[in-house]
């Protein structure tokens, strides 16, 4: 049995790509001349015959060598990141404060609550802006289909949804407990309900809301 | 009007059209293809993966590498979002030169 492999790295030599990117395509396209020698044998065709045919698949190596170097000059992966991640994430997070802005310069009134009891006597209160979190569908399947129009992998799809949530969440892990240990004015006192409120209304909501819109759009388009 | 590269598009549908079903590896694309033309189409090795490497820069579709339960690898293809978007299109293109062999010289699909 001919050495595929070996016979594709040959014909190949010069291709103008990168090690594992060479190496990727030598593999691929010596598992298809393998797949159809194999068939070729299984029909009773003798080894010699059905050698022969499969190298006709490929009657000119250089054409075919010019032909992948075109088709697989990879663009900056700046580009693609660009239009995969970073354009939907920031569209994403441009519209959410945006029409939390106009949500609030309209005068919306928030939903105020203080259903949630906290220990010794604390009532951590939720702020909701429901017409703000009735948008962030809207916004969290804009940027999926943005997203998953550039070709983009299904961890990119779901970041560029999230990310107008990623500020808030930023907020309570980072910015929150950083100013109780640094910021004299915080109060040191915080409820770790009035906390958990908080975290909810603000991070695990959105997040919800952004994925209620995202997730059927990436999954169902 | 018929866009031009309508050749090529033909060849890019078939492909595409073989992948909605589901991921497959450019052998097996092109097995399908010749088995379910019952032999009038027919892709070469030469032109299956530049075309396969060409719709991939596309993002039309993705590639990924999978170990079958021989242990080989092969490197399968599925269609993207992109991708599934891009068919629909196509195949109106390929409609319309279609319809418009037919009114010149009378070919059919009977």
């Amino acid at each position: 049995m001919p050495d595929w492999l070996e016979l594709v790295r040959l014909r190949l030599t010069g291709l103008a790509l990168e090690k594992d990117d060479l190496a990727q395509v030598v593999e691929e396209l010596a598992g298809h001349l393998d797949d159809q020698y194999q068939s070729l044998l299984d029909k009773g065709i003798s080894e010699q015959t059905a050698t022969k045919c499969v190298l006709q698949q490929v009657m000119d190596w250089g054409e075919l060598k010019s032909k992948i170097e075109s088709s697989r000059l990879k663009e900056p992966t700046m580009n693609r990141r660009v239009s995969q991640f970073w354009f939907p994430a920031f569209l994403t997070i441009l519209l959410a404060m945006s029409f939390l802005m106009i949500v609030e310069a309209l005068g919306f009134e928030p939903w105020i609550s203080s259903a949630w009891g906290g220990p010794q006597g604390t009532v951590p209160v939720a702020v909701v802006y429901l017409p703000w979190l009735i948008t962030l569908p809207f916004i969290g399947a804009l940027g999926s289909y943005l997203s998953g129009r550039a070709g983009a992998p299904s961890w990119a799809v779901f970041a560029s949804v999230m990310f107008p949530a990623v500020p808030y969440l930023a907020f309570f892990i980072i910015g929150l407990p950083t100013a109780v240990v640094l910021d004299g004015h915080v109060a040191h006192n915080i409820a770790i309900s009035a906390f958990l409120v908080g975290f909810g209304v603000w991070v695990v909501l959105p997040a919800i809301a952004l994925l209620a819109g995202g997730l059927p759009v990436h999954y169902f388009s | 009007m018929i866009p031009p590269g309508i050749k090529r598009g033909t060849a890019e549908l078939v492909v595409l059209s073989m992948l909605q079903g589901g991921a497959l590896h450019g052998y097996e694309i092109a097995r399908r293809i010749e088995q379910e033309t019952n032999g009038s189409l027919r892709f070469t090795l030469a032109a299956l993966y530049p075309m396969l490497y060409r719709l991939e820069k596309q993002r039309w579709i993705r590639g990924a590498w999978e170990t079958g339960p021989n242990g080989r690898r092969r490197r399968c293809y599925r269609l993207t979002p992109a991708g599934k978007l891009k068919i629909s299109p196509l195949r109106k293109d390929w409609s319309a030169l279609f319809a418009a062999l037919h009114r010149l010289a009378g070919v059919s699909n009977a």
